[in-house]
């Protein structure tokens, strides 16, 4: 009986897998060509990727505003991340959160008028248990 | 975070003040005892290990029963994780008047897709139990779905008995 119940249950999610595997080949051009992906060299010898169509999405309402671009490691499970856009989402100074699982990048919106300090992003991203390897912040054109 | 299996159901709901621990209180229905009660839980992360693509994690946890009989627990859970694979383990000590057992279990998966933030991800996995009252190892399959701030976990064991567990989180 387990075996039939899990049959039918693994269905779907190897489902989703073949349509993913498939989205990767349509989106890898589209969304996440070689282009759209910019190599961000930092002080501390780490390097990693912004996934930049996806940055100018979430941006192109955000006119203005400062972006934090946080890079987070140990953020490998969407259910554990979803604390991250919570505690940012609990802070009125911050507009619009977005997290990127695939290059670990949290990207975050807040007004110039705000002070935001790096010590606050950290802290916030500390606290849902991540650690902030770096931030870089951009103001959005 | 609900659960049920062959031996009891539970209803379990968690406070977290911080990552490092949380408290919680645990409603159980002892379906083979025929009797309910509350555990008061407390559990502590010993160690956390975070790089770009893994999270390692290891916690105390402990238990203690308001359904007399001077029931408590004590044990370790401990995982491993990237965005495709899984290994978690975990062993306890029970402990009461009536009688002092102990269980464990492993359990490793692997992701079929990495899905975007929001996306359904899924999880299939192979699960392997034991009792020390039964003294057997009890393994199976189970599934593993979470989106947004659900998640759902459901397997049935070698006795086809259903394995599940439910979180939602606050």
């Amino acid at each position: 009986m387990r075996y039939l119940l899990f049959s039918i249950l693994i269905f779907p999610s190897l489902a989703l897998a073949e349509k993913n595997i498939h989205g990767d080949h349509a989106d890898h051009n589209a969304q996440h060509g070689h282009e759209g992906h910019v190599a961000m060299d930092y002080v501390g010898g780490t390097s990693s990727e912004l996934d930049v169509p996806r940055f100018d999405e979430f941006v192109s309402d955000q006119k203005g505003n400062q972006i934090a671009v946080v890079s987070v490691s140990g953020m490998v499970c969407d259910f554990c991340a979803r604390g991250i856009e919570k505690t940012f989402q609990k802070d009125a100074g911050f507009k619009k959160i977005d997290v990127d699982l695939d290059t670990g990048k949290v990207l975050i919106a807040y007004a110039p008028s705000t002070e935001i300090i790096n010590e606050e992003i950290e802290k916030k991203i500390l606290s849902n248990g991540q650690t902030v390897t770096d931030i870089q912040i951009l103001t959005a054109q | 975070m609900v659960f049920s299996d062959k031996m009891r159901d539970a209803a379990y709901y968690h406070y977290s003040p911080s990552y490092e621990y949380s408290l919680g209180i645990e409603l159980v229905d002892e379906k083979q005892a025929m009797k309910n009660h509350a555990n008061f839980r407390y559990t502590y992360l010993l160690n956390r290990k975070n790089t770009q693509n893994s999270q390692r994690n290891l916690y105390f946890q402990s238990s203690l029963s308001a359904g007399g009989n001077d029931e408590y627990s004590y044990g370790f859970l401990g995982d491993w994780e990237t965005r495709r694979y899984f290994i978690g383990f975990g062993a306890q000590e029970l402990k009461s008047n009536l009688r002092d057992y102990e269980k464990q279990f492993v359990q490793i998966g692997f992701a079929p897709y990495l899905g975007d933030y929001g996306d359904l991800h899924s999880w299939l996995m192979i699960k392997s139990k034991h009792d020390s009252r039964t003294d057997k190892w009890n393994t199976y399959p189970t599934i593993k779905f979470f989106k947004g701030d659900y998640l759902l976990e459901f397997g049935v064991d070698e006795n086809d008995e259903p394995d599940i567990h439910f979180m939602i989180r606050f």
